[in-house]
Parts: structure tokens; C-alpha cells; sequence
């Protein structure tokens, strides 16, 4: 009987410490989303006093809340309305999205022929090399020379610049597998091909998920050069048609959008990323 | 060991013991003169292995031991395919042995798991690669192999989530997946904690017992080659020779608790010793 008693105190132990422990890391969570707050509207209220100390006239520094009117007039509207948000972000989106899908594609396929075959390395790693070193957006007005003002261009710009982060990483990637587990597979008998998808690849999933991270941010930055060279929609038009009438709080406003969506973005890649790359920062072995 | 007689794939280990006993079992590997040199960065030439001959007879346990650097891991290398050798030949059962076989399985110092992989798969991974993956009879083996490896429950779970130990004893069933005539084992327990080591040695010669392979095994640890092997082979710094092979006439199944500090034991070990130093 005393034996259960003890037991039971010691389960009990356990849930009370593991309750303790969860309490405590939500109590961190709600201070850093505090500490967040705090920061952003300290960041505001310096802005603000900024600009009325400063006496910065609106058509070079807009107040923070004629930003936020400027945002918010473009969020409560219809979205089929041309003067929202909804029509350019859409239509930069998505070709921002399907140029990162080719340029990504791409540099996965080409990282992974010159990661594989030396000779493929050697005969493109110059050129890799010296387009690496390159303003890409420099290329963007030979492009639109090339693809004209609609789409094409964008998708275009979106995939050169995604292509080349994610050809770098997944190069990295695959060179950097383990020795013991391209040995064990040579032990098995596999072929090139087994070795490729059943280790390789998923030895470069870390670098390639960087490479993606990046390139999804990049291919939005590519679509937003190409339509700021002469387009009829999406956010870099938004952007220099408020700059034309000098309305700064319009510009700030597209900014804010497109940062928004670049954070998100982001998150959406690292979520998952880690589903897919489970193992990693989960001890070695 | 009652697991090992209801499985009707593996012999009872009784009946092993006594085919051991009796001897009269063809040779498995016949190495004859090899030579295995190595040439450095710096360009100097290291000869690894000078001139060895080992014959391990089928079913056989044999152990090597020597110091670091000995050539023991480059023998084990070739005897697995992943290197060739200089000169000499080498064979697995009468056929010549150049390039990884099918018939031999290898376990290497880290258990080597893949990470993205859960137990499962990695113990499945030599069936995939072989193209025999959906092969319902390798299957079946593989899970009977699992559970005599204690692994049974585990399949899912992620190398990540299981102990050193146990992540060792599914890089053993992964080697066993093909059946293979050999098993090579290369310094499998090194990375464990002296406690642990002491159960996967009693763990190993439960799984040998039960599944009749030939084992190689590589070790630095006198006292386990003892233990495990029928025969330990000591060889010498390099140039790498086989300076001494030696017969281990104890009785199995044997207990760690009573072979250890036993007279043969004892006397063994002392010879060893002094013919590492």
C-alpha cells in the first residue's frame, strides 16, 4: 500500500514539474510577444514625434497614421476593386510563385547534375560563378527586351533570381553527404541513382530548404524590378503610380504589403521544412 | 533463446553449438597474400597490409584485434568491397571477392542509420536497393529479425528516438537483411558506454546463435574478442600481419558473468596482451 502511495506522489512529481515547465515556457512566450509590442509602438510613437518635431512635410515622410489610413483604404475594398491591394498582390504573386517554381526547378536540377557529375561542374561552374557575381536585376531590361511588358518578363526575373540561391545550395548540399552513409550504400551495391534520391538528396534537404527560403523572397523581389520597368499590374506598378502623384503614404502603404507577405512567405517555408526535415537539430544519430 | 528454437528459419542453437564442435565445415573466406598499400596526400606510399592469409570457415565467429592503425578496418574494408587490394586474392565461398556482394552484410562504428528514415525503412533499405522490397518472405524475415533484436514496437520510430544500443542492433538486422553468408562488423560497440556494451556482446551472440552467419568482427576491446569469438586473430602495428590466431575453446552459449575471470580466460587475455605490446 505504501509502495502505491509512493508511486502515485512520485507520477505526481512528474506531471506537476512537466506542468511547471510548460507554464513557464508559455509565461517566456507571452513576454516576448509583450517585449514585440512594446518595441513596435515605442518605433511608432518615435515616428510619429519624428515628424511633428522635425515638421517633415507628408509628400517626403507621411505620419504612421496616414500609412496605416493609406494601407487600410486598400484593404476595405472589394477585392475585384483595382484601387485594393487584392488585384496587384495577386498578380505579383503569382508570377512571383510560378517563376520560383521554374527557377527553383531548375537550380535543383542543375545543382544536382554538377554536384553528381564533375564534368558538368567543371564545364558550368564559371559560368555559374560569374552570373553569381552579377547584379542579376542589372539583366532586367534585357529581359523585358526579350519577354515584353506583360508577364513573361516577371516569371522571368522571378526565376533567375530564385534559380541561383537553390543551385548553390543543393550543389552544397549533396557534396556535403556523409562519407558513412555514401560508404554504406557503395557496401549495398546501389546504384547511382539509389545513392542520389535515398541519401544524397535527403542530405541536402537543410541546404536546400536555405536555398528555397531564399529564393521565394528573391523571385518576389525579381517580379516587383520587372514591373517597375513597365508593366500594367501588380504591386511594383501600385508603387510608382502612388510615387507619380507623390503620395508617399501609398508607397509606404505597398511596402508594408509586400513586407507582410515576404514574412509570410518565409514562414510558410520553414513550416515546412520542418516536417519535412525532421531529423535535423535532433542529435547527430 | 526459446525465440531462436520457435523460429523454424534459424537452427537451435544446440544443434549450431554442436556443429561447431565437430568442425568439419568448409571454408567461408580464403584470403591468400594480400597487400594493400596506400599512397598519402604528402605522396609517400603506406603498405597496410603486408603478405595476409585468413581462412574463416562457415559459421565461424572470428574476432581481429591490434593496436590503431594495425590494418584491421583496411582488411574489413576489403572483405566488404569497399577497397581493393594490391595484390593477393580473396574469395567468399570459392568465388573471387572484388567489389561489394549481396552475400555479405557490414556493420559499421556509428550505426550509420538514416536519419529521414524510421527504423523500418532503414532495416529495409538493403531490400529496396536490391530491388526486392516487396519480397513478402524478406518481409516476414525482416520483422522475425526485429524481434529478436528487441526492436519489435520500434518500427516506426525515428533513429533519432531509440538509445545507442538499440540503434546499433537495427544497424545489425539492416546487415542481416539480404541474409548474407558474412557479416563484418567493424568496431560495432565502440561508441557505447561499457555497460551497454557488455549486454549488446550477450545480445550478439544471442542473434549468431540463432541465425548460423559467419561474423568478422573488429574490436579493440581484448576482453569482447574473447567473449565473442571461437577464433581471435591478433595482428601488429604496420606494416599489418597476423601474428597469432587463436582458438577460444569455451563453450556456448557463454555468460559474461562466468567467462570473464575464468582461468582460460585469464590466460588468454595475459597472451594477447603481451603480444599487442
Amino acid at each position: 500500500m505504501a509502495d502505491v502511495r509512493t508511486e502515485t506522489n512520485a507520477l505526481d512529481l512528474i506531471a506537476t514539474s512537466a506542468a511547471a515547465a510548460q507554464s513557464r515556457r508559455r509565461n517566456v512566450r507571452i513576454r516576448n510577444i509583450g517585449i514585440g509590442i512594446a518595441g513596435f509602438l515605442t518605433l511608432l510613437l518615435v515616428w510619429k514625434a519624428g515628424v511633428i518635431v522635425l515638421k517633415v512635410p507628408p509628400y517626403i515622410l507621411p505620419a504612421p497614421e496616414q500609412v496605416f489610413v493609406a494601407l487600410w483604404s486598400g484593404i476595405a475594398v472589394s477585392p475585384a476593386s483595382p484601387l485594393g491591394w487584392y488585384m496587384p498582390l495577386w498578380s505579383t504573386m503569382s508570377n512571383a510563385l510560378l517563376g520560383f517554381v521554374i527557377g527553383a526547378s531548375l537550380g535543383l536540377l542543375l545543382g544536382s547534375l554538377m554536384a553528381e557529375f564533375r564534368s558538368v561542374e567543371t564545364a558550368l561552374m564559371p559560368y555559374a560563378f560569374a552570373l553569381q557575381s552579377l547584379p542579376k536585376v542589372a539583366i532586367a531590361p534585357l529581359i523585358v527586351i526579350w519577354c515584353g511588358f506583360g508577364d513573361g518578363s516577371k516569371v522571368a526575373m522571378a526565376a533567375l533570381l530564385a534559380f541561383f540561391p537553390m543551385l548553390v545550395n543543393c550543389f552544397a548540399g549533396i557534396r556535403a553527404a556523409e562519407v558513412e552513409r555514401l560508404e554504406l550504400m557503395k557496401a549495398l551495391a546501389a546504384s547511382r541513382l539509389e545513392t542520389y534520391y535515398l541519401v544524397k538528396l535527403p542530405s541536402a534537404a537543410p541546404y536546400i530548404f536555405a536555398g528555397l527560403d531564399m529564393g521565394i523572397v528573391y523571385a518576389l523581389l525579381g517580379t516587383i524590378v520587372a514591373e517597375f520597368l513597365g508593366a500594367q499590374s501588380g504591386m511594383g506598378v501600385a508603387i510608382t503610380k502612388a510615387q507619380a502623384v507623390t503620395d508617399v503614404a501609398g508607397v509606404f502603404g505597398a511596402l508594408v504589403v509586400l513586407g507582410v507577405t515576404g514574412i509570410l512567405l518565409h514562414l510558410v517555408v520553414r513550416r515546412i521544412e520542418r516536417s519535412v526535415v525532421h531529423w535535423a537539430n535532433r542529435g547527430k544519430h | 533463446m526459446s525465440l531462436a528454437t520457435e523460429a523454424p528459419g534459424f537452427a537451435a542453437p544446440a544443434v549450431a553449438a554442436a556443429a561447431r564442435q565437430h568442425g568439419a565445415r568448409d571454408p567461408l573466406i580464403v584470403v591468400e597474400g594480400v597487400v594493400k598499400i596506400y599512397s598519402t596526400v604528402a605522396g609517400d606510399s603506406v603498405l597496410a597490409l603486408d603478405n595476409i592469409d585468413l581462412t574463416v570457415r562457415d559459421g565461424e565467429f572470428v574476432c581481429l584485434v591490434g593496436p590503431s592503425g594495425c590494418g584491421k578496418t583496411t582488411l574489413l574494408r576489403l572483405l566488404a568491397g569497399l577497397d581493393t587490394a594490391d595484390a593477393g586474392t580473396s574469395s567468399l565461398a570459392g568465388k573471387a571477392l572484388n567489389g561489394p556482394s549481396p552475400e555479405v552484410g557490414v556493420v559499421f562504428q556509428q550505426s550509420n542509420l538514416l536519419p529521414w528514415f524510421t527504423v523500418l525503412q532503414n532495416v529495409m533499405l538493403p531490400l529496396r536497393v536490391g530491388g526486392s522490397s516487396r519480397d513478402a518472405g524478406k518481409i516476414a524475415e525482416i520483422h522475425k529479425l526485429l524481434e529478436i533484436a528487441g526492436l519489435k514496437g520500434f518500427e516506426n520510430k525515428y533513429p533519432y528516438e531509440l538509445s545507442g544500443g538499440m540503434q546499433q542492433r537495427a544497424a545489425i538486422v539492416r546487415a542481416l537483411a539480404r541474409d548474407p553468408k558474412l557479416l563484418l562488423m567493424d568496431e560495432p560497440f565502440g561508441a557505447l558506454d561499457a555497460l551497454t556494451r557488455e549486454r549488446m556482446n550477450a545480445e550478439l551472440q544471442r542473434i549468431w546463435l540463432a541465425s548460423k552467419k559467419t561474423v568478422v568482427l573488429i574490436t579493440h576491446s581484448i576482453d569482447e574478442a574473447i567473449f565473442l569469438g571461437d577464433r581471435v586473430v591478433v595482428m601488429s602495428p604496420r606494416p599489418g600481419r597476423i601474428v597469432r590466431d587463436l582458438v577460444v575453446d569455451v563453450p556456448r552459449p557463454r555468460i559474461a558473468a562466468e567467462t570473464f575471470g575464468s582461468p582460460s580466460h585469464v590466460a588468454l587475455a595475459r597472451e594477447i596482451r603481451m603480444l599487442l605490446e
